[in-house]
């Protein structure tokens, strides 16, 4: 079991995404209910990002039939610490898949939309994807971290330990489910630049 | 060397049918009554119409499902095989996301304790298993063992035409 964290982490789950996004502007991103998917949408939302409103546990399967879908494309499972621990079967599924997801674990150490409950333990995510077969898995808990994080060996995971919200989770998705899933077909089926 | 039995050659023509009408992914979890489906999945031979079916082994039914629903967002057609007992665990993603999202995927479903006659694991669900899929009205179809392309397309019309998940019941094993 991982250390306690001495110091409150500074890293946002908005700035996660962002440095994804910057490396990988095209990629399709399943993000996990709660605020998971709501913060990604009012941090960048985009025809490619595919909010999941339920379904607790379910980013990573959802991400990796796409994955396997359309393998010319970068795929992001947006992940949290209580889903990833509802469903850690998905690392050796994700690992004997072939495909290049990119599973990015976003850790506050609590299920904050329901009102802060602390998750199951601190778990050490980059030990349990190794063990599962991950190519690589990396952990940051700083921004210059994140910036230097080496993930080009996929399927690979990013364990980012975040901090509580500052200014809550911000607005509901406004897209209709449906909305939602017509977006995110069309810009799997977009031809690649 | 496998026996060629009627049982297998059920599946064959079973999935057969599915590679007919577009399916390019399958996964799941096994079960005794689909053992012949599986082994075909999982060891196709020089069957060229399977080849262009890929499996994808999952740890449990939800994220069997979670896969196919992604495959399907993304536009292809994909399938889950399970046993009934699988629906359990089912439940959350079909009702929170395939339901809510218009997001239909295959389910071929076999159906242990149909008889009140199993393991007596298979005796509450096995009762209940037709009660449970009109309570969210999926719509489900039996598999008939002579025809298993026309169940198939059946099962795929109603799919087609309520946009909710599609249960093929698989009675007798395959």
């Amino acid at each position: 079991m991982p250390a306690p964290l001495l110091t409150t982490p500074s890293l946002s789950l908005s700035e996660v995404v962002r440095e994804m996004l910057a490396r990988h502007p095209d990629a399709l991103t399943v993000s996990t209910c709660g605020f998971t998917s709501r913060e990604l949408f009012n941090a960048a939302d985009r025809p490619e990002n595919f909010y999941l409103v339920g379904s607790m546990g379910m980013s990573a399967p959802v991400a990796l039939g796409l994955a396997l879908a359309r393998p010319d494309r970068t795929v992001i499972a947006l992940d949290g610490d209580g889903s990833l621990l509802m469903n850690l079967s998905v690392l050796p599924l994700v690992a004997a898949s072939g495909t290049k997801l990119l599973h990015v674990v976003v850790d506050n150490g609590m299920h904050e939309s329901t009102g802060g409950q602390a998750t199951v333990q601190r778990s050490d995510f980059v030990a349990l994807a190794l063990a599962a077969g991950y190519r690589s898995a990396v952990r940051v808990e700083t921004s210059a971290e994140l910036s230097a994080a080496d993930l080009t060996a996929a399927p690979a995971l990013l364990h980012a330990i975040t901090g509580p919200r500052a200014d809550g989770p911000g607005r509901r998705v406004t897209h209709t489910p449906q909305e939602i899933v017509a977006r995110v077909r069309a810009a799997a089926n977009r031809p690649t630049l | 060397m496998h026996t060629t039995t009627a049982g297998s050659t059920t599946a064959r023509d079973l999935l057969h049918s599915l590679v007919d009408h577009g399916y390019t992914l399958a996964t799941g979890v096994p079960c005794s009554l689909l053992t012949g489906a599986f082994r075909l999945l999982e060891e196709p031979g020089d069957d060229a119409r399977l080849a262009g079916l890929r499996y994808v082994p999952a740890p449990r039914e939800d994220s069997a499902i979670g896969i196919a629903s992604g495959a399907v967002v993304a536009g292809e057609r994909a399938v889950v095989l399970m046993q009934n007992s699988g629906l359990g665990y089912s439940l959350n993603v079909i009702t929170s996301l395939n339901l809510i999202y218009d997001v239909p995927v295959l389910l071929i479903v076999s159906w242990r304790g149909h008889d009140g006659n199993d393991a007596v694991e298979h005796d509450v669900i096995g009762a209940e298993l037709l009660n449970l899929l009109d309570l969210f009205r999926l719509p489900h179809t039996v598999l008939d063992p002579t025809d298993p392309a026309g169940s198939v397309s059946t099962a795929i019309d109603q799919m087609d035409k309520e946009q909710r998940c599609s249960v093929l019941i698989v009675r007798e094993g395959i």
